[in-house]
């Protein structure tokens, strides 16, 4: 059962827990119920998970700030359910809010591998669209979806919190339709833009 | 005892920004700090050459984004030296009064962010949200929130709104009892105490000789204030007094002297504010259409070959240069170069070498205490 | 109102400088001018050039007899229409505050009309023309102001002045593996779409392939 060779004569909790897992893995093969359980899981992962995103604590330039406001008593980002995490690891979100230069280019995208699925990625301000003002420049990346894979544009330099606030809306929306695709698999999706009503 | 080097990295809540701080640490005590930045490099020099004078005021404005005013103030003095513009008095006020409401706002989101460091999360909803009252005012101005376009060569773009002076007085006498409100909620705390007092020494000749200027230095006991060193716009005719902290200790100002000067500077700021609406040329409650002579002078767009431009401005971080040389592209419809000296870029690597000596815990509250905005540091 | 530095003050305090320089440094090659800002207040500072082999002794008697203890900006500019002798440029912007002998745990309120002598602050210009040719290089003050140490870097870092006698020296703004001889701010690089012409064709770069690095379009 194992390939590599384990000694079932010790019987430790790391050979119990393969065990288990091959046997259900087997017997879930063998009916339908695993793919009942991913449909029905699914639409409710994404029905539950799309009000609870949690952000990644990034801040690079001006838009940061924007952020930061949104999340403040006059905007309050919180009660739509975004929350700012320090760490990749606990994020699904990845809020870029500034224009990546050169250097930055490899850290933002650990940063986005760093984070486990599903994950989403949201391109806040001209300068993560498009290079914004600095589009002439020799440091200055055209855009973060050179590099990642982008599911919302907000335009605005900055935006304001109540475009940020739309975006997370948008998000959301776009979360009930295809929430658990990977982030690998999305690219042919229609770039949803806020304020393209 | 083995020591390790630990990369507080790009991405990390305490940092201000994006640059990366190295600390090589002996169980929690640092000893050996390096300073990575260049992570939003945008090249605003180069880009600068390629425009116009009133195109690079707003690159200036997103230099510092929390200080818009400031920058673009400071840049625009040093393009009125280039091509000889003179400013009429009410431009003057106006601007003082754009940059004073710029610099209350900038301190409230140096308090805002710099409560949470040390723990406080409530500093931050509290700060911001008296921000807001101030970036209302400065909206009416300018027309967004943070980057405002408001300075041009020889005045101002547009008067102020009618109303306007009415509700910054009402927002600034609001203010000056909320500054209470803060002293009370952080003076009287122990852990507020605890965590600034006695961490981050730093004398005032050490620091100038560094290059470090501003509040920082004012920290120190030393009332240098490029306002009045180095007199620009109207500083001369308002009341006001440069914020000063006798430090607590002989080795120097310590976060808390730090703290408090800024504190003292919003009063000063409001004290201005308040001066400068009674005395502004033509009534506060008066409306020039844009274009007029009390606004803006017609100034010449050209600079030759050869003549150059310096400013000195007093920013909410420290004492910020801009050196124009003119000449450029359009025969002269472009600066040749533009260059641009940022208080926090050479303040950072000091404040890395301040922390030596010091716990891991001690970084954050040394770190915020200097008010650093990674947006001027790489230009 | 009341602290603040009077015209006169300023032009006399101008004037002493001018003179100081000019009486320690009166062999040829280096001229000392006294200048008034075009605008705003119009105050004077003092401009001074000299020659590269002359820019440490300068810069000491600046700092030591002077008092000069502010090293503002190092701005390197590369002129590669000028002449010979002037095919780059390094100026120096300092300041000169009173802050000296600060003596510990006091506060010193300074009173802009008392202020005389060498406290008055003072704005001094220095400009090191530097000749036309691939390797300008300028004897370094990291030594003298702590301030200047960063402030060189980044002069060489974007505009590929060499500082003699700067320890560690490293790229501060653009990354580390940029290419060695790669200063963005000399005048042959040019930024990407350089006319706006360019810029129609394909505007967010979508059909650039890495070979094009480097090329405007």
């Amino acid at each position: 059962m194992s390939e590599t060779g384990e000694n079932y004569t010790t019987f430790n909790s790391r050979t119990l827990v393969e065990v288990v897992g091959d046997v259900t893995d087997e017997a879930l093969k063998a009916t339908k119920i695993k793919q009942l359980l991913s449909v029905l899981a699914g639409r409710f992962f994404n029905w539950a998970g799309r009000k609870s995103l949690f952000t990644l604590h990034l801040g690079i330039k001006c838009c940061a700030i924007e952020m930061a406001a949104s999340a403040t008593p006059r905007f309050d980002g919180d009660r739509f359910g975004v929350l700012f995490r320090s760490s990749p690891r606990q994020s699904d979100v990845l809020l870029v809010n500034g224009p990546i230069s050169k250097k930055f280019a490899d850290p933002i995208v650990r940063l986005w591998e760093q984070m486990p699925e599903p994950k989403y990625c949201i391109a806040m301000g001209e300068c993560a669209i498009s290079g914004g003002p600095y589009y002439q420049s020799y440091n200055i990346l055209e855009g973060v979806d050179t590099v990642i894979p982008v599911d919302v544009y907000i335009p605005g330099c900055p935006p304001r919190p109540e475009a940020l606030i739309d975006g997370f809306g948008k998000l959301r929306e776009k979360i009930i339709r295809i929430g658990g695709a990977p982030s690998t698999g999305r690219e042919g999706d229609k770039p949803i833009i806020v304020g393209d009503d | 005892m083995a020591e390790m080097w630990i990369t507080m990295g790009p991405q990390h809540p305490m940092t201000h920004g994006l640059w990366t701080l190295r600390v090589k640490v002996d169980g929690e005590t640092v000893t050996d700090t390096e300073a990575e930045l260049g992570y939003i490099h945008r090249g605003v020099e180069k880009i600068c050459e390629s425009r116009d004078f009133t195109q690079i005021t707003p690159y200036c404005d997103r230099l510092c984004y929390v200080s818009a005013m400031t920058w673009a103030h400071s840049y625009i003095m040093a393009a009125e030296n280039l091509l000889e513009a003179e400013v009429p008095e009410r431009a003057e006020y106006i601007r003082l009064m754009a940059a004073e409401v710029q610099r209350l706002a900038s301190h409230l989101m140096w308090l805002g962010a710099f409560g949470p460091d040390i723990g406080n999360l409530t500093l931050m909803t509290w700060c911001l949200r008296d921000r807001e009252m101030f970036l209302d005012l400065l909206q009416e101005l300018g027309g967004s929130r943070m980057h405002y376009n408001y300075p041009r060569v020889g005045g101002v773009k547009r008067d102020i709104p009618i109303g306007w002076a009415n509700r910054l007085k009402a927002k600034v006498k609001l203010f000056e009892n909320r500054i209470k409100e803060y002293e009370m909620l952080l003076d009287e705390s122990t852990i507020w105490l605890v965590r600034l007092q006695g961490v981050g020494y730093a004398t005032a000749e050490d620091q100038i000789d560094a290059g470090v200027t501003g509040p920082n230095i004012r920290a120190a006991g030393v009332n240098v204030d490029a306002r009045w060193t180095n007199p620009y716009s109207v500083y001369d005719q308002v009341d006001w007094e440069p914020a000063v902290e006798k430090p607590t200790s002989v080795k120097g100002a310590d976060c808390y002297d730090r703290y408090r000067v800024r504190m003292e500077e919003m009063r000063q700021s409001c004290r201005m504010l308040l001066d400068a609406i009674e005395k502004i040329p033509g009534g506060a409650n008066t409306h020039y259409q844009p274009g007029d002579e009390m606004l803006i002078t017609k100034a010449p767009t050209r600079a030759p070959e050869g003549a150059t431009g310096f400013s000195t401005y007093e920013c909410t971080r420290g004492v910020s240069n801009f050196y124009l040389q003119g000449g450029g592209d359009g025969r002269g419809k472009n600066p040749y170069r533009v260059s641009i000296r940022s208080p926090m870029f050479i303040t950072i690597p000091y404040v890395a070498k301040t922390m030596i000596g010091y716990k891991v815990a001690d970084i954050p509250a040394i770190m915020g205490s200097f008010d650093p905005c990674i947006g001027e540091t790489d230009r | 109102m009341g602290t603040t530095i009077s015209l006169e003050q300023n032009a006399a305090a101008a004037k002493a400088a001018a003179e100081n320089l000019t009486e320690r440094f009166s062999d040829a090659g280096m001229t000392v001018e006294v200048i008034a800002h075009s605008a705003g207040k119009k105050f004077e500072f003092v401009r001074i050039t000299c020659s590269p082999s002359q820019w440490r002794a300068v810069a000491k008697h600046l700092k030591h007899e002077l008092g000069v203890n502010h090293c503002a900006m190092v701005t390197g500019t590369h002129y590669p229409e000028g002449s010979a002798e002037r095919g780059w440029e390094v100026a120096y912007h300092m300041h000169r505050w009173p802050i000296q002998d600060v003596a510990a745990h006091t506060m010193t309120v300074h009173k802009g009309e008392s202020l005389q002598g060498d406290d008055i602050p003072m704005e001094f210009e220095i400009f090191i023309p530097l000749e036309a040719g691939d390797s300008p290089s300028v004897p370094s003050v990291q030594d003298l102001w702590v301030g200047a140490d960063w402030n060189e870097k980044e002069t060489w870092d974007l505009v590929g002045i060499d500082f003699e006698g700067h320890e560690n020296m490293h790229r501060v703004l653009n990354p580390h593996d940029s290419p060695t001889g790669f200063h963005p701010l000399q005048r042959q690089h040019k930024i990407r779409y350089h006319d706006f012409n360019e810029m129609y064709d394909d505007p967010q770069g979508f059909d650039r392939k890495p070979i094009d690095e480097g090329r405007v379009k």
